[in-house]
C-alpha cells in the first residue's frame, strides 16, 4: 500500500500534534496495518522530538511511581510463576531437567486457558509479556539444548529438523555468534500469542503458543519482514502443536535476521499458495538478544 | 544520568521484566517526560496519570523497541506525548487565552545559549528557521503546546482552513530541509 501526499502530511501533523481524536485514530490504525507507514510516522517523531531538548524538567511526585508499581503488580497472574531451572546447568544430567522445564512453563499458562472473560485474558496476556523475561530465557536455554544435546529433549520437543551443533564452522561467512534472541509476538491490542526464540548460531526459530488457533480453514504463517528484502518472506506455516521449529533461517544473513519484524498473517489452511501473505499481519514482534554471544559460547565448554 | 548507549540496554532488561532495571529507568526517564507532558496539560492530576499510563506501558512493551530507528529518549517521549495528546483532544480545549505567549516556549531565558546542543537540534532548529516567522511560531507552539488547529487559529486569528495549509507547507518544507 503506497501513500499520497495526503497520507505525508498526515503523518507529520500526527507526530506534530496537529490531528483531532478522530484523525488521530486513523492514523494509528493505518500504522498498525501498515509497517511501512508506521516507520514514516516515526522518522518524523524521531526528527521532531529533539525540540523535546528544550523542555525543562520537572520531578513528579513519588506517589506517581507507587501507582506505576501497583498498575504493574495488578497485571501479574495470580499464581506467582516459579521460575524455571536455569537448564544450562543440568545439561549434565539433561533427562530429567529437560523435562521439568517445559512443565514449569506450560503450567500457569494452560491453567489459566479456561478464563472466559475478555477481561481477565486481556490481562493475562500482558502479564505474560511481564513474564517474558523468565519464559524467553529458558526458552533460549532450551534451544541451546536442542543444539548441544536433541535427544535429551522430550519427544514432542524435539526438533523436527536435527539441528547441528554449534561446533561446525560456517565457511567463509564470518562466524556467527552463537547468541540468543527472543521476540513476543503480539496482537495491536498488545494479546500476546506467540513467543518466537531464534539461535544465533544455527539460525533455527522456534515457536511457542501461547493463546492462538486459527479458525478452521485457515493457518497462521510466520513471515519475516525486513526493509532489505523487497517482500515479506516466509517462514512457513505454523503447526497446531505448541511448539514449531524450523531451520529455515539458515539462508538469511544475522543482521536481517535480527532487525526484521516477525508477523503472523491468516492464510488458506496450508498456507499462501504465492509466497505472499494475504491477511494484514495479526501478530508482529522484533527479536532481542537475551543471551549475548559471549555468554551462549560458554556454554559449550 | 544514563548515557544513550545505557539507556538502550536498560529497556532491553526492561524487556526481560528485570524491576530493577525498569526502576532505573523510570529514575533516569521521569522528569524529562513529566516536563514534557506537563507543558501539554498543564494540569499536575492529568500530567502525573498519563506519566503512569506511560511508564506502565513501557513496561509492557520495551520489547518493541529498536534501537536501530530510535533513541531511549525519543522512544519513551514519543510514548508520553501521544498519550498526552490524546488525552487533549479527548478532553476539549481550554481557553487560548489561559495560556502563556508564544516567547515562554521554553522554561528558561536563554535555552539556547544554556545548554549544548546536539547535532539534531541544531539541523532542526536550521529547519524550521527557514520558515518565516509566524509558520515558525506555529510549528513550535504546536509542538511544545500541543495545540489543536483551532487552538491556532485562535491564537493567530486565523481561519482553521489557513492554519491547516500553513501547517503542512511548513511541514512539507522541513521534510526536504530534514531529509525526511
Amino acid at each position: 500500500m503506497s501513500y499520497g501526499d495526503d497520507h505525508i502530511a498526515f503523518a507529520a501533523e500526527y507526530a506534530l500534534g496537529t490531528l483531532d481524536a478522530g484523525e488521530r485514530a486513523q492514523v494509528e490504525t493505518m500504522m498498525a496495518v501498515n509497517k511501512d507507514y508506521a516507520a514514516e510516522v516515526q522518522a518524523w517523531e524521531f526528527r521532531l522530538a529533539a525540540l523535546n531538548q528544550m523542555v525543562g524538567s520537572v520531578e513528579p511526585r513519588p506517589i506517581v511511581w507507587e501507582n506505576i508499581r501497583a498498575a504493574i503488580d495488578r497485571a501479574r497472574p495470580r499464581a506467582t510463576l516459579a521460575p524455571p531451572p536455569p537448564v544450562e546447568a543440568e545439561v549434565a544430567q539433561p533427562a530429567p531437567a529437560a523435562q521439568q522445564v517445559p512443565a514449569a512453563q506450560q503450567a500457569p499458562i494452560i491453567a489459566d486457558a479456561t478464563g472466559a472473560h475478555l477481561a481477565s485474558k486481556a490481562r493475562r496476556w500482558r502479564s505474560l509479556a511481564a513474564i517474558l523475561g523468565a519464559v524467553a530465557a529458558a526458552l533460549a536455554a532450551m534451544v541451546a539444548l536442542e543444539v548441544l544435546l536433541p535427544d535429551a529433549l522430550p519427544d514432542d520437543l524435539r526438533p523436527k529438523v536435527r539441528i547441528r551443533t554449534v561446533e561446525v564452522k560456517v565457511p567463509a561467512a564470518p562466524p556467527a555468534p552463537s547468541s540468543q534472541y527472543a521476540a513476543l509476538l503480539q496482537g495491536r491490542d498488545g494479546t500476546a500469542a506467540f513467543i518466537l526464540t531464534v539461535d544465533g548460531a544455527t539460525r533455527s526459530y522456534t515457536l511457542r503458543k501461547i493463546d492462538a488457533d486459527a479458525e478452521p480453514g485457515k493457518s497462521f504463517e510466520l513471515w519475516l519482514m525486513s526493509d532489505k528484502l523487497p517482500r515479506a518472506s516466509s517462514l512457513g506455516v505454523i503447526g497446531e502443536a505448541n511448539f514449531t521449529t524450523r531451520a529455515v533461517l539458515a539462508s538469511y544473513d544475522r543482521d536481517i535476521i535480527t532487525a526484521a519484524t516477525y508477523a503472523v498473517t491468516v492464510e488458506e489452511a496450508g498456507g499462501s499458495r504465492d509466497g505472499s501473505p494475504h491477511s494484514p499481519p495479526v501478530f508482529t514482534g522484533k527479536l532481542i538478544e537475551t543471551v549475548p554471544a559471549g555468554a551462549a559460547g560458554q556454554k559449550q565448554k | 544520568m544514563l548515557t544513550p548507549a545505557e539507556l538502550v540496554w536498560v529497556i532491553a532488561a526492561v524487556a526481560m521484566g528485570d524491576e530493577g532495571a525498569f526502576e532505573r529507568l523510570y529514575v533516569a526517564t521521569r522528569a524529562k517526560l513529566y516536563g514534557v507532558v506537563l507543558r501539554i496539560l498543564r494540569r499536575q492530576d492529568l500530567a502525573e496519570q498519563v506519566i503512569q499510563d506511560t511508564y506502565v506501558k513501557v513496561w509492557h512493551s520495551a520489547g518493541q523497541f529498536n534501537p536501530a530507528v530510535s533513541s531511549p529518549i525519543t522512544w519513551l517521549t514519543s510514548i508520553a506525548r501521544n498519550r498526552a495528546i490524546d488525552v487533549l483532544r479527548k478532553a476539549g480545549e481550554p481557553s487560548v487565552d489561559e495560556r502563556p505567549s508564544a516567547e515562554a516556549v521554553t522554561d528558561s531565558a536563554d535555552p539556547l545559549a544554556r545548554r549544548e546542543m546536539t547535532e539534531e537540534l541544531k539541523r532542526l532548529l536550521e529547519c524550521v528557521g527557514r520558515l518565516d516567522a509566524d509558520r515558525q511560531k506555529l510549528v513550535l507552539l504546536a509542538y511544545y503546546n500541543g495545540w489543536s488547529r483551532e487552538q491556532l487559529a485562535q491564537n493567530f486569528s486565523s481561519p482553521v482552513s489557513t492554519v491547516k495549509t500553513r501547517l503542512r507547507s511548513s511541514l512539507m518544507d522541513m521534510r526536504e530541509c530534514l531529509g525526511l
